[in-house]
């Protein structure tokens, strides 16, 4: 094992960790290297179509938007409930929420026909009626709002940090949650939501269906994130009753999702529109796979948490993988079987699937964040040391 | 300002879809994009079983959704009524194709140009047609039309951005009609100012009761269809014409 030295720290380099960067650089090419051609032959390449205009990249997008701002709850959790014993978890629940921020941004990138046109949102180009001209704006600002939070974490970790930026650190993480589930991630419930022509979507209660998929995903997220940094450096850095805690919490944002899916699901089941009947029979047809990755995978997560050995390592990893990819299988359901209905009622239903150049890009997209997650994490001081728990201690 | 509309009259269409390939001269659409589409529908069981056609523009919505939807205003209004797409604009994020309920929107998925001037890659062709126009290609549609002189017609149709119908602005602002309405062999199409009483479409819809596309999702659709009614649930499309596999 090497040992390199970056930002003061000194950083263990394992053939492991080699291996991992260099799986997840080889991804990061692939992925960049059809984007390239994407972008020179057309999105033809896609499974896209015009019965079908939006797909992986979409849901890849909404996904991770959803992790981004239900990362923020943790920073609510240290410092408005008062719950110190999560601060290992705060500052990376941080970066998670501005690599998944990212990662959202290169989704839509990706999907859009002109990156350049693109970015001229919302400056220079706005439509003020439009879903996607208010979502672009508050990426700015939440980008921003966690830049600055995760500057100032970054301070109080090293103790380099004076009592205003303490106390700004705090307010801003309360702040940040109301700013980050009701000002961005609804409104990208909205962008569905709003879209009369798809009956599928068009319900006031998307907008809080999302915010509870975004708080259960990224509870699932830190859940993976505590399991991975406690099995990468070979010390548990949050406590039994944390890992409960949070356990119980997965649990009631799984429970909060899935009243919402029943209902949903109830409501086409009894429909007698078209678009209600090919709904029901995309979801439990073409998409029976995705539908039962999604509703087995809460029934499951949800099973093992209600006992008490779920909410502890290592049951409580599962649960969290098993949520985490529910909430994907949900979000892709939603953003395919959508568009599935046909417009008007003599048309075929649209089918679609993705390619391999729509898979490699995702792939590309997803192992770009977990690249940034691996280096930053160990670049960058994540806790104070004092916090750090041993094996056996519980939290506070 | 004239107010543009469309009148259709179903009882003298006979789906000829002349209409479509009037359209796809006139604005040199790419393959498989029908900014006109004519639907042969088969209704009811045999031996009560009839034929029905159904012409499809773009509707140039009063209240267009995809308008509201666009997010850089590519997408927008015309005094005259017709909805407008700005090519020079449009960032290609396809949510008009998403709130449209009618399905009139089509992205250029690959670069038209390759798929247009059909070569079958043939490179003696291609040597011949590299870099020139098509004689049937339009240069009308290189101008700039309506009210933000913009790049709304076709002309040079652009990779990665949405087409589609524009009541042939190209036309209307030299006092023609669209294409469409002009080469209808049955006289079923109409076009004119719906604002005026004394129009030709006025005249029509004062004389028949019509309807419009999907009237319930509010978006006040500029094409009426006159002599029919919508087609019923049981409708099922025949003879479709598809793009390219």
């Amino acid at each position: 094992m090497a040992t390199i030295t970056a930002q003061g720290r000194r950083i263990d380099v394992s053939a492991g960790l080699v291996a991992w960067l260099g799986v997840l650089a080889a991804l990061i090419v692939l992925g960049f290297v059809n984007f390239i051609r994407q972008t020179v032959d057309g999105h033809h390449l896609t499974g896209l179509t015009d019965a079908n205009p939006w797909g992986l990249y979409l849901s890849g997008y909404v996904f991770f938007v959803g992790i981004s701002a239900g990362a923020t709850i943790i920073g609510l959790l240290i410092h408005g409930f008062g719950r110190k014993d999560y601060a290992p978890l705060g500052t990376r629940a941080l970066l998670v929420g501005l690599l998944s921020l990212v990662g959202a941004v290169l989704f839509i990138a990706v999907d859009v026909g002109s990156i350049p046109r693109m970015l001229r949102l919302p400056f220079l180009w706005r439509n003020e009626t439009s879903m996607f001209t208010y979502t672009s704006a508050t990426y700015y600002l939440f980008g921003l709002l966690l830049a600055v939070e995760l500057f100032l974490a970054l301070k109080i970790t090293r103790g380099q940090a004076s009592s205003t930026e303490k106390s700004l650190t705090k307010w801003l993480a309360i702040a940040i949650v109301p700013f980050a589930l009701i000002i961005v991630e609804a409104p990208h419930g909205g962008i569905f939501a709003v879209v009369k022509a798809r009956e599928f979507w068009n319900s006031p209660l998307l907008p809080p269906h999302f915010v509870s998929a975004a708080l259960l995903s990224a509870t699932a997220v830190m859940v993976l994130v505590g399991a991975a940094t406690s099995a990468a450096t070979g010390r548990r850095i949050v406590g039994r009753e944390t890992l409960s805690h949070m356990g119980i919490l997965l649990a009631f944002f799984i429970a909060l999702s899935a009243f919402f899916d029943f209902f949903d699901f109830i409501v086409f089941s009894y429909s007698d529109t078209i678009t209600g009947n090919t709904a029901w029979h995309f979801l439990s047809s073409d998409h029976l796979p995705v539908s039962i990755v999604h509703v087995g995978g809460y029934i499951l997560a949800l099973s093992i948490l209600l006992f008490k050995r779920g909410r502890e390592t290592p049951w409580l990893t599962v649960a969290a993988a098993v949520a985490l990819i529910a909430v994907a299988a949900y979000r892709y359901n939603l953003t395919i079987v959508g568009q599935a209905p046909p417009l008007l009622p003599f048309l075929d239903e649209a089918k679609y699937a993705p390619t391999w150049v729509e898979l490699s890009i995702t792939a590309g997209i997803v192992a770009f964040m977990l690249l940034g997650y691996s280096v930053l994490t160990r670049v960058l001081p994540m806790e104070e040391p004092d916090r750090t728990l041993s094996e056996n201690e519980t939290a506070p | 300002m004239p107010k543009y509309g469309m009148v259709i009259d179903l009882d003298k269409c006979y789906g000829c879809r002349a209409c479509m390939v009037a359209c796809k001269i006139e604005n040199n659409t790419p393959e498989g994009h029908f900014w006109m589409y004519t639907f042969r529908l088969e209704e009811g069981e045999y031996p009560n079983a009839k034929t029905t056609f159904l012409p499809r523009p773009c509707m140039h919505c009063e209240d267009a959704p995809c308008v509201r939807v666009c997010p850089v205003e590519a997408r927008y209004k015309e005094d005259t009524g017709q909805t407008s797409m700005d090519w020079d604009k449009c960032i290609g994020c396809r949510y008009c194709e998403i709130a449209c309920p009618y399905g009139v929107n089509y992205f250029n998925w690959e670069d038209p140009k390759k798929i247009q001037y059909v070569d079958g890659g043939d490179p003696d062709l291609q040597a011949v047609t590299e870099g020139a126009r098509p004689p049937y290609a339009n240069p009308d549609l290189d101008g700039r039309y309506g009210e933000k002189n913009a790049h709304v017609a076709g002309g040079n149709h652009l990779k990665s951005v949405v087409g589609k119908c524009t009541f042939c602005i190209h036309r209307t602002e030299k006092g023609l009609d669209p294409a469409c309405v002009a080469n209808c062999p049955a006289f079923a199409m109409h076009f004119g100012d719906l604002d005026d009483p004394e129009s030709n479409v006025s005249q029509l819809l004062q004389e028949q009761v019509g309807f419009r596309l999907l009237e319930e999702t509010n978006t006040n659709p500029r094409v009426h269809y006159i002599g029919g009614s919508p087609p019923s649930t049981d409708a099922h499309q025949i003879e479709a014409v598809k793009g390219k596999e």
